[in-house]
């Protein structure tokens, strides 16, 4: 019995000779390159040269959508020419993974974090607590709690979402009195982006008193889930004449769903996704019209955005903020908005990459 | 060393497999390995970046941690005992909901965090009584609860968040004592008591011996139900104070906490070294563990920003260890 512990001993001395030399191996080099990854050494002057580390964190990293949002971000930070950027997010949404994200980064020292957030309430003592310690914290593609960041960069008003889906819907379906059932797919009944959403799209729907909206339908963030939900849509309500698919999960779900059924044309999907996600079924006809606004655009404003704060240039209270190739944004309150939704159709979606 | 309550076969067993009175005081094969793979990882964290291994970077770190330390604890007792228990995440999201509600209903935080400790033990204790009494194999029934505890937590909250907590509460999570944060005494002190009642008492030899073979532990005398259903319900119990820590740090109460909390912790303790097949392992495995998937995973998201690159880190981790001890161990296993 002691032999096997004696050896046990002799195994861990063993190891930790193999490992020496390899943690060695693996010194960075001396002098001017070693601040570049040794990543907490920030440095705090104000002058010229300084360069500004700023964090771009996605509600789930591997998405498509936040993908070409980064994108956008890496450009940004290319012409600004003093930025370092960091885009790392939880590789499977858990809001506890993003809020311990932004503590390894407040304790980093880094001057601004940019956050999407996937659940307000629980990304806001982080935030709150980088905030105490300066660091500048914004919010993108979706808001957080208002005390918990200092501006919100906003794609579009939830206004702006809801008409541009509903109008899109009443385009498609056509005529001048245009008619028919239709559902909402949306993310989770919870989700508050969706929520609003739904609350102006129901506003919207008025000016069509002959569109019926019979039923909304959670898909989890769960595209086989979408699936699933629109097939029973299509068994429950024989009659459906269109589907809005609200998040970039759900939507082709949705279509994929009313394309097996081989109801092509007579059950019309639209909603809101990447051009890249849709482009199948909008190129077969499934789909008429995809809604979104510029992603790259959105990590590109952000970045420019987290810059500004973090140097000074932004303050609480400008209404306009200039933002290198999209010229000036309008500053509402904390809003930055981006303020463009973009309608991909057959003629213009082969354009876009992302 | 031992205590004349179990009889000579089962202690010969133990014995013969790893040397129960050595394992107490010397390091295990496996838990060489592990200090290893730490001593490692810390000075490869030092030599990239000295700022990592500071104190105050590492228990400002820490904070994530506490939970499934905690967790941890309980598990690596009932996977010694051949069992497993995989509703305690979803036991964690009921207790944060059942605190929430009793909080917005009035009651005031102690009052609520009782009930809600009441709810995990008793939760833990319904997974317990069919484990032991009805004698349904543990993966069956904790995969059921698994999914029923979060499916009444998701029913009972109707999916709300509760928020807005106290100070006086949130101190729980957030708050330090002497520098040292409280989540990470409340693991102490759990951690103490759980090895006082495992290498104190003969507590420890039984739940080996019932990992061994249960039914020569059974015949020899040990109150082999009794004491599952005191496992199962201490790790509801357990959930229930990570419930209370993790709400009291994110001053938030949801359904969807703690989901795929049970493989990390499972993770911890195998790579800490017990065997999942029961019979062998310890606390000290464990602690190590966890602590080397923490260090490991703070650092990889530390230094390279890259979280998807910490499931493939956490995975090699261990079939490394794994591999390492079957290469270094006896042939004769």
């Amino acid at each position: 019995m002691l032999t096997i512990t004696v050896r046990s001993l002799k195994y861990a001395c063993l190891l930790l000779s193999i490992a020496a030399p390899i943690v060695g191996c693996t010194r960075p080099p001396t002098g001017s390159a070693s601040g570049s990854n040794s990543g907490g050494s920030v440095q705090i002057s104000s002058g010229a040269g300084r360069r500004v580390k700023i964090c771009l964190l996605p509600k789930k990293k591997g998405l498509a959508y936040f993908s070409s949002c980064n994108d956008g971000a890496e450009q940004a930070a290319k012409e600004l020419g003093d930025v370092d950027l960091i885009y790392d997010g939880p590789s499977d949404g858990a809001p506890e993974k993003a809020a311990s994200l932004i503590e390894t980064w407040t304790l980093k020292g880094v001057d601004a974090i940019a956050v999407s957030p996937n659940d307000p309430g629980v990304l806001a003592p982080a935030m709150k607590a980088a905030r105490a310690k300066g660091v500048n914290v914004l919010t993108w593609d979706a808001d957080g709690q208002p005390d918990s960041r200092a501006f919100f960069v906003n794609q579009a008003t939830s206004q702006q979402i809801g008409a541009a889906l509903v109008d899109t819907m009443a385009k498609d379906l056509g005529g001048a009195q245009p008619s028919g059932k239709v559902a909402i797919v949306t993310a989770t009944l919870t989700a508050a982006n969706q929520n609003e959403w739904i609350a102006a799209m129901k506003e919207e729907l008025k000016k069509y008193p002959q569109i019926e909206l019979v039923t909304i339908k959670p898909c989890n963030e769960d595209q086989s889930v979408a699936f699933q939900v629109t097939q029973d849509l299509m068994k429950t309500y024989p009659d459906l004449r269109g589907v809005f698919g609200i998040s970039s999960v759900s939507f082709p779900g949705a279509a994929e769903a009313v394309k097996q059924a081989g109801k092509t044309g007579q059950v019309l999907v639209t909603g809101l996704s990447t051009p890249n996600n849709m482009k199948p079924y909008v190129m077969d006809g499934t789909v008429k019209s995809v809604v979104l606004w510029n992603t790259q655009d959105l990590g590109y404003l952000t970045i420019y955005a987290a810059e500004a704060i973090a140097t000074g240039k932004l303050k609480a209270g400008a209404t306009t903020f200039t933002a290198g190739r999209l010229g000036a944004k309008k500053v509402q309150g904390d809003n930055i908005l981006l303020g463009d939704i973009l309608i991909f159709t057959k003629d213009n979606i082969g354009k876009y990459d992302f | 060393m031992t205590t004349p309550i179990i009889d000579a076969e089962a202690v010969t067993v133990t014995k013969s497999r790893s040397g129960w009175a050595h394992r107490l005081t010397l390091p295990t094969r496996q838990e060489c390995v592990l200090l290893g793979l730490l001593i490692g990882t810390l000075l490869l964290a030092g030599r990239l970046s000295p700022d990592f291994l500071t104190s105050r970077s590492q228990l400002e770190l820490s904070t994530h941690v506490w939970e499934l330390a905690l967790l941890a604890i309980p598990m690596t007792l009932i996977i010694l005992t051949a069992g497993i228990d995989l509703s305690v995440g979803s036991t964690m999201a009921l207790c944060a909901v059942v605190f929430g509600i009793a909080v917005h209903a009035g009651l005031p935080p102690l009052v609520a965090a009782l009930l809600s400790l009441l709810v995990g033990g008793g939760a833990g204790a319904l997974n317990g009584i069919f484990v032991a009494k009805l004698r349904v194999h543990p993966l069956i029934v904790t995969l059921a609860t698994l999914a029923a505890y979060r499916g009444i937590a998701e029913g009972i909250s109707l999916g709300r968040p509760f928020s807005g907590f106290s100070d006086s509460f949130t101190f729980l999570g957030q708050g330090s004592i002497l520098g040292f944060p409280v989540p990470g005494i409340v693991f102490l002190i759990v951690l103490a008591v759980a090895a006082v009642m495992i290498g104190g008492t003969p507590l420890g030899l039984s739940l080996s011996a019932i990992g061994f073979n249960e039914t020569a532990a059974r015949y020899s005398g040990l109150a082999v139900a009794r004491i599952k259903l005191l496992l199962y319900t201490s790790s509801g119990l357990a959930a229930g104070m990570a419930a209370l820590l993790f709400v009291a740090r994110r001053n938030t109460a949801k359904a969807d906490i703690g989901t795929g909390m049970e493989l990390d912790v499972i993770t911890a303790v195998v790579l800490g070294g017990t065997s999942i097949f029961g019979g062998r392992g310890r606390l000290f495995g464990t602690v190590l563990g966890v602590l080397l998937i923490h260090e490991v995973r703070e650092f990889v998201s530390w230094q390279w920003n890259r979280d998807e690159l910490n499931l493939v880190v956490v995975g090699t981790l261990l079939i490394l260890s794994v591999l390492a001890d079957s290469l270094l161990s006896p042939k004769k296993r």
